[in-house]
């Protein structure tokens, strides 16, 4: 069997593709999941680089450009989100993060749900959204309405 | 068995790279490497040799054998390692390669980008892993349980099986078919005669100059002037997502 150039091309771009998927799965460093899908990313640029050049126009470059762009927005966003995660539990692990209900609500399975008795714990430091903008002037005195 | 004998060869690289993969993830217990490192290199020699090009343009297959290999290698390497720091350094080398490749698909204003936006990304992540990996001095624990190693191979590879045979079944591309569609069942049409598009700005006047800075540069401000604003908003979001998502150090300390 002979392969054309295009046809090698695109099987490189697919064995990086795969491989990048194999490390999304597997691996537990939140940095490093980030950085497989980055490599997923670089599969696909070499398929439509590969187009680009066997059809002759600049569409697949010019589409490269774009996915380099928002590569490059997902891993400022990733790197800031892993920082705020790292924050607070201390660690990379992705496992620390496979259970995001709040520790302080009861468990429980089946249909019947238990009445939620929400006891707040001073120590937890939970999230809170900063206000924005001033607070609005209540008026003393009669209010009028029409 | 017909069938077998004309897709033994696909399915034989296959199933070595996913031993390979599965061997070297990193592992509580003492494994040989030397025994994945060396199913890893017959699977990519056999895949190597299943692509043997065209006689003509050594010097052009022979470049792209060093880069493909340089790169599918450090791909391997990078998700397999279970040092972080050196995963990251892998990545470099993978970018660095898919530069090359950039480079021999005519591309070379993408592969000098490419390098400039990913030496800072990378820079930024490998300081990121030393500052918070690498704070115990060791590797971490986490780093060295991979979750489902043989689930996540297995499964890949089986895709990439059915990547390739799609390739090998209904990718080829005969110079004997004059049409200019794919035939039904083909997937890759021949490349035609470039009409040009009357809303066009790109110049089609020379075919042989596609990645050109000119081409390049009339096509993505001409063409595909608006999805260029778009990502420009796209960046800017990002930026101030970024910025809201970020820890104060009024919060906490890193």
């Amino acid at each position: 069997m002979t392969a054309t150039v295009l046809e090698s091309q695109l099987i490189v771009g697919a064995t990086l593709f795969i491989l990048g998927v194999i490390g999304f799965l597997t691996r537990r460093n939140l940095i490093l999941i980030m950085l497989s899908a980055e490599l997923m990313l670089h599969g696909v640029s070499i398929n439509l680089t590969a187009f680009s050049r066997y059809h002759g126009n600049p569409q697949g470059q010019v589409f490269t450009i774009f996915v380099l762009t928002i590569a490059a927005c997902e891993a400022g966003l990733a790197l800031s989100l892993i920082l705020s995660l790292y924050q607070r539990r201390k660690s990379l692990d992705v496992f620390l993060w496979g259970k995001l209900g709040e520790d302080d609500l009861p468990v429980f399975s089946g249909s019947q749900a238990p009445p939620v008795t929400v006891t707040a714990d001073p120590n937890v430091d939970l999230p809170h959204l900063t206000p924005a903008g001033r607070m609005p002037k209540t008026q003393p005195g009669p209010q009028t309405k029409t | 068995m017909d069938w077998s004998k004309e897709n033994g060869l696909l399915i034989i690289p296959l199933v070595l790279g996913c031993f390979a993969v599965c061997w070297l993830m990193p592992s509580t217990r003492q494994r040989p490497r030397i025994l994945g490192g060396l199913a890893a290199l017959a699977a990519i020699l056999m895949m190597q040799a299943m692509l043997l090009p065209p006689a003509g343009d050594y010097v052009r297959s022979v470049l792209f054998f060093v880069f493909a290999a340089a790169a599918v290698i450090s791909a391997g390497l990078m998700i397999t390692d279970r040092n972080p720091v050196y995963a990251a350094l892998w990545f470099a080398l993978v970018t660095l390669a898919v530069c090359g490749l950039f480079l021999l698909n005519a591309a070379p204003f993408l592969s000098a980008s490419t390098i400039i936006v990913y030496a800072g990304a990378i820079i930024v992540t490998f300081l990121f892993v030393i500052m918070l990996a690498q704070q115990s001095g060791t590797a971490t624990s986490y780093d060295q349980q991979p979750i489902q190693p043989l689930m996540a191979s297995v499964g890949g590879f089986i895709l990439l099986g059915a990547l390739l045979f799609t390739l090998q079944e209904w990718g080829h591309i005969d110079g004997t078919s004059t049409s200019e569609h794919a035939e039904p069942g083909q997937f890759i049409a021949l490349p035609k005669e470039i009409e040009p598009n009357p809303l066009s700005q790109a110049p089609h006047d020379n075919p042989h100059e596609i990645g050109s800075l000119r081409v390049l540069g009339r096509s993505l401000f001409g063409d595909y002037l608006f999805s260029v604003e778009i990502a420009g908003t796209v960046l800017l979001i990002a930026t101030i997502g970024a910025i809201a998502i970020a820890p104060r150090r009024s919060q906490g300390t890193l």
